[in-house]
């Protein structure tokens, strides 16, 4: 549960957002984040569906390539 | 500075004459430390040790047998994140003693990963009740404060809450009588609680402190910190992931969080009750609260707050263990069939052991 995952954001719609990760897209809430919130093409950390703070695209990246390894672990 | 070149300076300190033994209090940043292999990377004198950075691990039987219960003779759906299914409870045989029992036995019980979901299923099942039994540190509670304040949330939404806070069991642990020399402190939990929430560690504890992400390079730059201050015997702060984490955590989460819960003293399974550690709804969320509107009985618990018989993941959270010197790890207990929440749980130092294929049984 305590595993954040670097999402970018596609599109805003009121409290909520597309964002996507490793190809996978979905709906993600803004709400725990201070106001102004993100644009489409900006990165959040997301937690449980929702963004916990901004993160910037470098950072992301590195999650990302974490994220893999471990998956790629998970099934050797 | 990149991963390889932090490594090299870790490498290059100093050997002390004991070793320096290094906490962590998240499931997330033991995960990484495994799979990552750092500790054979490390110097023999670096002992990284898991404490209680599980969730699941630590709800007490109490809440998991309330849960079962109420999801078996109240007609409602009960739902959780996944991992909480599996954990088993010590009843007396014949009873459901997890929520994946109960679900065999015809309770409607299902798994979760987000409160958005939650949300949208309170609105398909509308008027059946829904109750959202949540376990989970500050990266979870928040998110769950944040959908109590959703202005159209459904009316037939409730909640059991055994969420607990990660520094105070830090705390207890130090009270207790430190077993370790430093400590790296989780990375998403500050991003929103703050670095300054883990100053205590060097301030009241004389022992330095990293806040640390989960990638090598903000995980190694925080274990370079915290080994360089204890070779000084220096106690510090660092904040070794500040892309995420700032001084004083998100604001808007810490309101929402202080909207929806109150701070409580609460029990962790294994370990025993730690002040200030727990979250209850506030009087303005009191009519969601399962528990008051959905009452069972649950007596009968052979060996209250207890891990298993023969196991020893208490020890384990309490960081006098690792995994692989618990009797049954890796003989009874494997994730296929757990016997106790650390092996149960993604966060669970036992299970992280195994699956990343630590099989040397040390007991």
């Amino acid at each position: 549960m305590c595993l954040g995952v670097p999402m970018k954001i596609v599109s805003l719609h009121g409290e909520r957002a597309f964002a996507e990760a490793l190809g996978v897209r979905r709906e993600i809430a803004l709400s725990l984040l201070p106001q102004p919130w993100p644009h489409p093409g900006d990165y959040v950390m997301v937690h449980v569906g929702y963004a916990i703070e901004r993160v910037d695209a470098t950072l992301a990246e590195e999650s990302h390539t974490l994220w893999q390894a471990m998956e790629a672990g998970r099934d050797a | 500075m990149n991963a390889r070149d932090t490594l090299a300076r870790i490498q290059a300190l100093p050997a002390p004459l004991r070793p320096i033994r290094v906490l962590n209090v998240c499931g997330g940043h033991e995960r990484s430390i495994t799979e990552l292999g750092l500790r054979s990377l490390l110097p023999d004198w670096v002992q990284l040790i898991p404490g209680p950075g599980c969730p699941v691990c630590v709800c007490p039987e109490e809440a998991i047998h309330q849960a079962i219960q109420m999801a078996l003779l109240h007609p409602l759906t009960l739902v959780a994140f996944g991992d909480m299914l599996r954990v088993p409870v010590n009843l007396n045989k014949g009873e459901a003693n997890s929520l994946a029992a109960a679900r065999a036995q015809g309770a409607d019980i299902r798994p979760i990963a987000s409160p958005l979901e939650v949300i949208a299923l309170a609105r398909s099942l509308a008027p059946r009740p829904l109750v959202f039994f949540v376990a989970g540190f500050e990266t979870t509670l928040a998110p769950v404060a944040a959908m109590l304040a959703e202005a159209d949330l459904p009316a037939n939404l409730f909640l059991q809450l055994a969420g607990r806070r990660t520094w105070p069991a830090v705390e207890f642990l130090l009270q207790a009588g430190s077993s370790f020399e430093a400590m790296i402190a989780p990375g998403h939990v500050a991003a929103i609680m703050g670095a300054n929430e883990w100053r205590f560690v060097a301030e009241k504890y004389a022992l330095p402190v990293a806040v640390a992400g989960f990638a090598a390079d903000t995980l190694l730059t925080g274990l370079h910190a915290v080994l360089r201050h204890a070779l000084r015997h220096e106690a510090a702060l660092d904040n070794a992931y500040p892309a995420v984490v700032k001084a004083d955590g998100n604001p808007q989460a810490q309101a929402l969080l202080a909207k929806a819960f109150d701070i409580v003293d609460a029990p962790w399974r294994g370990i025993g009750s730690i002040p200030a550690s727990g979250y209850r709804l506030t009087s303005l969320h009191a009519a969601r609260d399962a528990s008051l509107q959905f009452p069972v009985a649950i007596s009968g618990h052979k060996r209250s707050g207890q891990m298993p018989a023969g196991c020893d993941c208490a020890a384990v959270l309490l960081a006098h263990k690792r995994p692989s010197e618990c009797r049954l790890y890796g003989r009874a207990c494997t994730p296929e069939s757990p016997i106790g929440p650390c092996m149960v749980s993604d966060e669970g130092a036992c299970h992280i052991w195994w699956r990343a294929g630590e099989r040397v049984a040390t007991a």
